[in-house]
């Protein structure tokens, strides 16, 4: 799954939220929620580990984490990129945008730039639809975007970035 | 007692039949404890209902949708049809994309290849297990004749074989010689005879076809009488294939075997002349033509007709039955099939000092067998490739010369083979005493004139049904349909009718129907890590010794070449073929997946156990594994991972204490319906 | 004088947040500004409402940063001719003037981050009402004489499945709310939260106590995190009032509530999956029976409604279930909120009484197709509903009327299409969404969905075959009788009725090789009008597979075997010389 098997996460990180929740039936997607906070992903001994305390297995939970978009397995660059795959953005060209973005940084859905500075993950309709199409970049929200503005968007990301 | 019990149950129908079921079980149990089967993939009794799979719907009437017979408990009044073509429409479709995300070989490339469809990987790995006879109990579920058969045959099994991306293919064929003969010696496997049914079934023709078909006749309990023209059965076994390749004993032991399940052989009768077709109907309940193709063809040029022209057939005939040929010392033969390979060597054996070998292509387009002709090459016999026959010119209504036009290669003909044509006006000339003409078969119908026949002359048989135009009359092998081809087509032909004509003379039409089986497509990259083991060579005579004399040129493997050349089989076919329940269901309802072609999951197969190894590319995530472990065993070692399209089924080891639990309880591979779990 | 700027999320998007800063940063009196939530006219945002001494509305739209300066003026000088050409057009304010507000009644009115505000409009005073003088069997009673029906897109009656849950046997009961608004083109439920969250709290509250649930609990999306945040501001607010707790306003009642954050999966808006998802599983539906009501979260009796289904209710008490009923048509009572988005010149929150048409949502009060464009279709019920032809507009908002159509309610995702949209596309389009979103778990949907989405793929790639269409329709009736979830069971119906009201562009693309359209990239040939072309050599210059070629001044091509469709050539043109066919 995870590619980082080799690096050692600390562990303790966590205690406190498993110490929280663990109790707590039915509480793994929220330790989960809060591990991904914590680690920015989900590592390999991560998930052992929570199996462990949860009393759960690491098959179980391994299922449960791959079942939710949400959850991630390797490191995302500083700037995750999501772009809204709702009807009006679909109908008001996100196809287009995505292709930009392709264009632009040579990253399909799912994948990071090799410097690590953008990761492009679909997501589920960001609920915007009057601004379509939309892409969020960390916390801010682009919306009523076009293949220009989107690489304008990109560069200034870029300058800022270096 | 009767009214507390009638307050407990529910009345039902279930396929119009009125059923009492506890309240509270479901359908599906309802239906099994009547007998009705209904089909499901995931449900199981020791686990939690699931409803993946969809297979088991069902339709109530006066219910708009189809329901789930896994989960839907009985309601009294309920009319269920567990058969309704919408039903079978469901389940068929489901099954359908299933095996359309399913990728593995149901059965190895060799089965599959084999015109009678003999179970090659199984008998190939008992012998690897030193099973010999139950090696050959397997190959006669399929095929009486496996000493004959194992030395003969082109071996379309070992043409499929997939060892030979890693080397060289597995000798499947001389194995299966090798496991018969060791039977032969003693201990001998006889099938066990179903009682007499009364019926009487005649076999026209003790060939291969003739023989095949008597031997499962009779094992189902008929009675059977083989009629041959000929003094002994055997067919083109005995008078076709020269006894330096297929010793007549060796024959002759198969034929007793097949003589002694009581089987009446008769022959020196010819149709027509010392018995009518026209009896042999009426005295039997259903007859089975299997008269073979016995007479050549000719190449139809000037001088076919003087003497010293022969048939490649008759010549092995008359040779067989110990008659003079006349040939004298100049042989040419004409043709680049087994037959003519046959003929040249027999006349090599007979003496003769220059043997040609006639034909219009070269080396590579013969459909000879490779070893064939380099043995006849061996033993001196020269190859005139790209020539053909222009005219057989003689003296006194006598051959004495072969005029040969010669050829070069053309444009691939449809067949794809590129087609020999004419250079013009280049000749050559051979000093000839007899012209063999080996390049074709043709059916001799004479006695048979009410059976129709089809425009090539050949007698018409429905290719399922393998019926004839006449009620009672069935026709298998060489002299049906396509015409002449090899002793295992013929074999397989006769296996396949035998069902059908036992269901016949029980008063059933089962049409035969080719089995849906799973294929998966394999390059060469995938067994680039296999260790190379070269192909065991058969041990012959040498050319010098055996040219002289009619001793059969193989020697046969030993036991420990055999066990060693077996093991090399790379087990292609699914070891769960037999209780595969995705393709016994898929059989059920004539699925066909290819409309549904898409994109596969394709998994690598792993053993992270010792015990058991996982393909996921045949899971089908009915997910008993998983539940069965979570729930049965509780150890919750495996998970589904991911979600959609992709999910699939992988466990998670924490710790050696649970890799050495697994080890041990295998209960996962137990449950799974399919081959994608494997105890090893 | 009280300046409130609208704050919901695509409020913020629009940059209602840089807005309210320069706002705030000018004004003197930082006391009268404040923020409300989503008025719903999303095509406006930011929005900036000020309510003069006489508390006369003054509404200015599509504010910018730089206009901060000018309201402020307006306010402090308390004339609005400052902020005239930013003032809402009269064509505009129709847009709400012509709904019926029940559900989003108090959306962008109240400040949603202060109960107070909520209070203020009889706020909290339904589950006194009912705490005080109804009981649970009068409550649902109530419910039932509205005739409110679940508005997350079955439309099952809520009296019954409340009933239902009430009568289940057993002392722990939950109360859940489906706030895992998943439909794609859906975002009322996120309006509702984000702008009035306790309207949500006090619905849940009644319906707590209608079937004796003592936990409630919100299934809230992962990607709404506005939403959460407010909401549970809202709980905490409402818990130190006295609203959540222990002997709720003094009564027997006890109640608690907790949100849960979803992960990202759409199959958790169906209901035993997302009660799966509730208990920290993989949502993956189960079979029923036994439903939820019965066998439900932690297998105890649960009934789960969506947030719309809540919003209503505090109004049902307030204003009586027989006055709900009043609105609507003989199955379908009430309003029913629409998200109106597209290529429709008004697009936002609708909310409007059952029985009205589709063509009064979308050319009365959406005002028809932008661009002056021809409308082709919209898409209603998300990926469970399917495309209504323009013959159908006249069709009557109604549960009955549009599954007649083969479309569905929904939960009021409503998506117009113009001509420049392939209706194949979109089936695709659906299907993706499906393939992806499917559990995986009944043979169904997880080979059915991929096979159907893998057959548009190659129909819209120009390699269709004659016999898809067929094909389809087959998959299509399969899926639906075979699949173990509403999910499952309904994925195919975009398909469905794309093929049924659109079938000749299904055609065309597969024996014509031909988009009418024009959408399908792989289907399409540009070429350059030579009588149009001035030679300015701009569409050269742009386009990046240099595929173009000429010579400055006189006339260029494109070559298309080098050509990779993409339009830029066409874009650039200022003299519509490039075309497509």
């Amino acid at each position: 799954m995870s590619e980082c098997n080799c690096v050692k996460s600390d562990l303790s990180l966590i205690d406190e939220v498993l110490e929280k929740y663990k109790k707590i039936p039915g509480s793994l997607i929220t330790i989960l929620q809060k591990a991904q906070e914590i680690y920015g992903f989900l590592p390999t001994d991560v998930i052992y580990h929570i199996a462990e305390e949860t009393g759960s297995t690491p098959a179980k939970v391994m299922g449960v984490a791959t079942f939710y978009t949400q959850f991630r397995f390797r490191p995302v660059g500083r700037y995750l990129i999501m772009l809204c795959q709702g009807t009006a953005c679909h109908v008001n060209g996100s196809e287009k945008i995505a292709k930009t973005i392709k264009d632009e940084l040579g990253i399909s859905d799912g994948e990071t730039t090799d410097d690590g500075l953008f990761t492009l993950k679909n997501v589920a309709c960001l609920g915007c639809c009057s601004l379509s199409p939309v892409m969020m970049i960390n916390e801010e929200t682009y919306g009523s975007l076009t293949p220009e503005k989107v690489r304008k968007i990109l560069n200034e990301l870029k300058e800022a970035a270096q | 007692m009767k009214g507390v019990e009638k307050l407990e149950k529910v009345r039902l129908i279930i396929d119009g039949k009125e059923i009492f079921a506890d309240k509270n079980s479901t359908i599906l149990n309802a239906a099994k404890e009547n007998n009705i089967e209904i089909p499901t993939l995931c449900y199981h009794e020791n686990v939690a209902l699931y409803g993946a799979c969809g297979i088991c719907t069902v339709e109530a009437e006066g219910m708009p949708k189809l329901m789930r017979a896994c989960s839907q408990k009985v309601q009294e009044g309920m009319v269920i049809h567990t058969d309704s073509e919408r039903v079978k429409k469901s389940r068929k479709i489901a099954l359908e994309l299933l095996m359309s995300d399913h990728t593995g070989d149901c059965l190895g490339p060799c089965r599959l290849n084999c015109p009678a469809g003999t179970d090659c990987q199984g008998y190939v790995k008992l012998i690897a297990e030193g099973k010999f006879h139950e090696a050959v109990k397997l190959i006669k579920e399929k095929l009486p004749l496996p000493a004959s058969i194992g030395r003969v045959c082109p071996h379309p099994c070992e043409t499929a074989c997939r060892r030979q991306m890693v080397e060289e293919p597995i000798s499947i064929a001389y194995l299966k010689a090798f496991c018969a003969d060791e039977d032969l010696k003693a201990d001998t496997f006889r099938p066990e005879v179903q009682p007499d049914t009364g019926k009487k079934v005649a076999i026209i023709g003790g060939g291969p076809a003739g023989l095949t078909a008597a031997y499962f006749l009779r094992i189902k309990g008929h009675s059977v009488t083989i009629f041959d023209a000929m003094e002994k059965m055997g067919g083109m076994l005995r008078y076709g294939i020269p006894e330096y390749r297929l010793p007549k004993k060796v024959l002759d032991k198969e034929i007793e075997q097949i003589a002694c399940l009581g089987v009446e052989m008769k022959n020196n009768v010819k149709i027509g002349e010392n018995i009518s077709f026209e009896q042999i109907k009426n005295d039997y309940d259903a007859v089975v033509v299997a008269i073979g193709a016995w007479s050549s063809l000719s190449v139809r040029c000037k001088g076919d007709d003087l003497e010293g022209v022969m048939g490649g057939i008759g010549f092995l005939r008359k040779v067989a039955l110990g008659e003079e040929t006349n040939m004298g010392k100049k042989v040419a033969v004409v043709g680049g099939g087994n037959t003519a390979m046959d003929a040249a060597r027999t006349a090599v054996r007979l003496g003769a000092e220059e043997v040609y070998v006639i034909y219009r292509r070269t080396r590579n387009e013969m459909p000879a067998e490779k070893i064939e002709i380099e043995e006849a090459e061996e033993e001196g016999v020269t190859f005139k490739f790209l020539t053909n026959p222009d005219e057989i010119m003689g003296e006194n209504g006598k051959a004495n010369k072969i005029k040969l036009q010669v050829m070069e290669l053309g444009e691939p003909d449809s067949s794809g083979r590129r087609s020999p044509v004419a250079v013009e006006g280049k000749f050559e000339f051979i000093d000839v005493d007899t012209v063999i003409m080996a390049i074709g078969q043709k059916v001799n119908v004479s006695g048979f004139e009410e059976i129709e026949l089809n425009s090539k002359g050949i007698i018409s048989a429905d290719e399922r049904t393998f019926r004839t135009n006449i009620e009672n009359v069935f026709a298998v092998g060489d002299a049906t349909n396509k015409g002449a081809s090899i002793a295992i087509a013929a074999i397989g032909e006769a296996e396949k009718a035998s069902k059908v004509i036992d269901g016949y003379l029980l008063g059933m039409e089962i049409p035969y129907r080719k089995p849906f089986v799973s294929e998966k497509e394999v390059t060469a990259e995938m067994f680039a890590d296999k260790e190379k083991i070269s192909r065991a060579k058969m041990p012959v005579r040498s050319a010098d010794e055996r040219k002289n004399d009619f001793k059969e040129i193989t020697l046969g493997f030993t036991k420990e070449e055999a066990m060693k050349e077996a093991s090399r089989c790379l087990e292609c076919g699914c070891h769960d073929y037999k209780d595969c329940k995705l393709i016994e269901y898929a059989n059920w309802y004539d699925i066909n997946p290819a409309r549904f072609k898409g994109e596969k999951n394709i998994h690598e197969t792993e053993r992270k156990l010792v015990s058991i190894e996982r393909n996921n590319s045949k899971c089908i995530l009915c997910s008993l594994c998983v539940r069965t472990c979570d729930e049965v065993v509780k150890k919750g070692v495996l998970g589904l991972v991911g979600r959609g399209f992709t999910t699939t089924i992988k466990p998670e080891f924490q710790g050696d204490e649970i890799l050495a639990f697994c080890k041990d309880c295998k209960k996962c591979a137990e449950v799974c319906p399919t081959g994608a779990l494997k105890i090893l | 004088m009280k300046i409130a700027v609208g704050q919901g999320s695509c409020g913020i998007a629009a940059g209602a947040g840089k807005v309210y800063s320069a706002i705030e940063s000018l004004l003197e009196d930082k006391q009268i500004l404040t923020i409300t939530g989503c008025v719903g006219m999303c095509f406006l945002e930011p929005i900036v409402d000020i309510y003069d001494n006489d508390n006369k509305l003054h509404r200015l739209v599509k504010v910018k940063e730089e206009d901060a300066e000018n309201i402020v003026k307006a306010v402090e000088e308390k004339d609005f001719s400052y902020v005239e050409n930013i003032l809402i057009s009269a064509e505009d304010e129709s847009f709400l003037e012509k709904q019926t507000r029940i559900a989003l009644r108090n959306c962008g009115k109240i400040n949603p981050e202060k109960i107070e505000d909520y209070i203020k409009n009889s706020g909290y005073e339904a589950i006194k009402k009912v705490l005080t003088s109804m009981s649970p069997e009068e409550v649902i009673d109530e419910i039932k004489v509205s005739g409110l029906a679940g508005r997350g897109g079955a439309g099952f009656p809520t009296w019954f499945k409340w009933n239902a849950a009430r009568q289940s046997e057993g002392k722990e009961k939950y109360l859940i709310c489906n706030a895992d608004e998943g439909d794609p083109g859906a975002f009322m439920d996120r309006a509702v939260i984000e702008s009035d969250p306790h309207t949500l709290i006090e619905g849940m509250l009644i319906g707590a106590y209608a079937i004796g649930a003592k936990e409630c609990i919100v299934y809230v999306r992962a990607e709404y995190p506005l939403a959460i945040v407010r909401l549970e501001n809202a709980i905490k607010q409402a818990e130190e009032k006295g609203f959540i707790g222990k002997n709720i306003l003094g009564t027997a009642f006890s109640c608690t509530f907790r949100i849960k954050a979803g992960a990202g999966a759409f199959v958790c808006g169906e209901e035993t999956a997302l009660i799966e998802s509730l208990e920290g599983e993989r949502g993956m539906p189960r079979l029923k029976p036994p439903f939820p009501a019965q066998a439900g979260y932690w297998l105890k009796p649960s009934n789960i409604n969506n947030v719309e289904t809540f919003a209503n209710v505090a109004w049902i008490i307030n204003n009586s279930g027989e006055e709900f009923s009043r609105l609507g048509t003989e199955n379908s009572k009430g309003t029913k909120v629409f998200a109106l988005t597209g290529k429709v010149k008004r697009g936002g929150l609708v909310e409007i009484p059952m029985g009205k048409t589709l063509r009064d949502v979308i050319f009365d009060i959406g005002g028809g197709i932008k661009d002056n464009k021809n409308f082709k279709a919209v898409q209603l019920g998300g990926p469970s509903g399917g495309c209504i032809p323009e013959k159908l507009l006249d069709t009557v908002i109604d549960y009955k009327e549009l599954s007649a159509t083969g479309a569905i309610m929904g939960s009021g995702g409503m998506v117009v299409m113009d001509d420049s949209t392939c209706m194949v596309n979109m089936a695709k389009f659906f299907l993706d969404f499906t393939t992806k979103e499917s559990c995986g778990k009944c043979v169904h949907c997880r080979i059915g969905t991929k096979r159907m989405y893998e057959i548009l793929e190659r129909i819209v790639s120009g390699k269709g075959e004659s016999g898809d269409i067929e094909l389809l329709e087959e998959l299509c009736y399969g899926i639906k009788d075979g699949a173990l979830c509403g999910l499952g069971q309904t994925a195919p119906n975009p398909v469905l009725t794309t093929i049924k009201y659109f079938r000749d562009e299904y055609v065309s693309h597969i024996e014509e090789k031909r988009c009418p359209a024009k959408e399908c990239a792989d289907l399409l040939t540009y070429s350059i009008n030579k009588d149009k072309c001035v030679g300015c050599s701009l569409c050269s210059k742009k386009c990046p597979a240099n595929a173009i070629s000429g010579e400055i001044k006189k006339t260029f091509e494109i070559d298309n075997n080098l050509c990779i469709k993409c339009g830029q050539c066409k874009s650039a043109c200022r003299f519509g010389a490039v075309e497509v066919i």
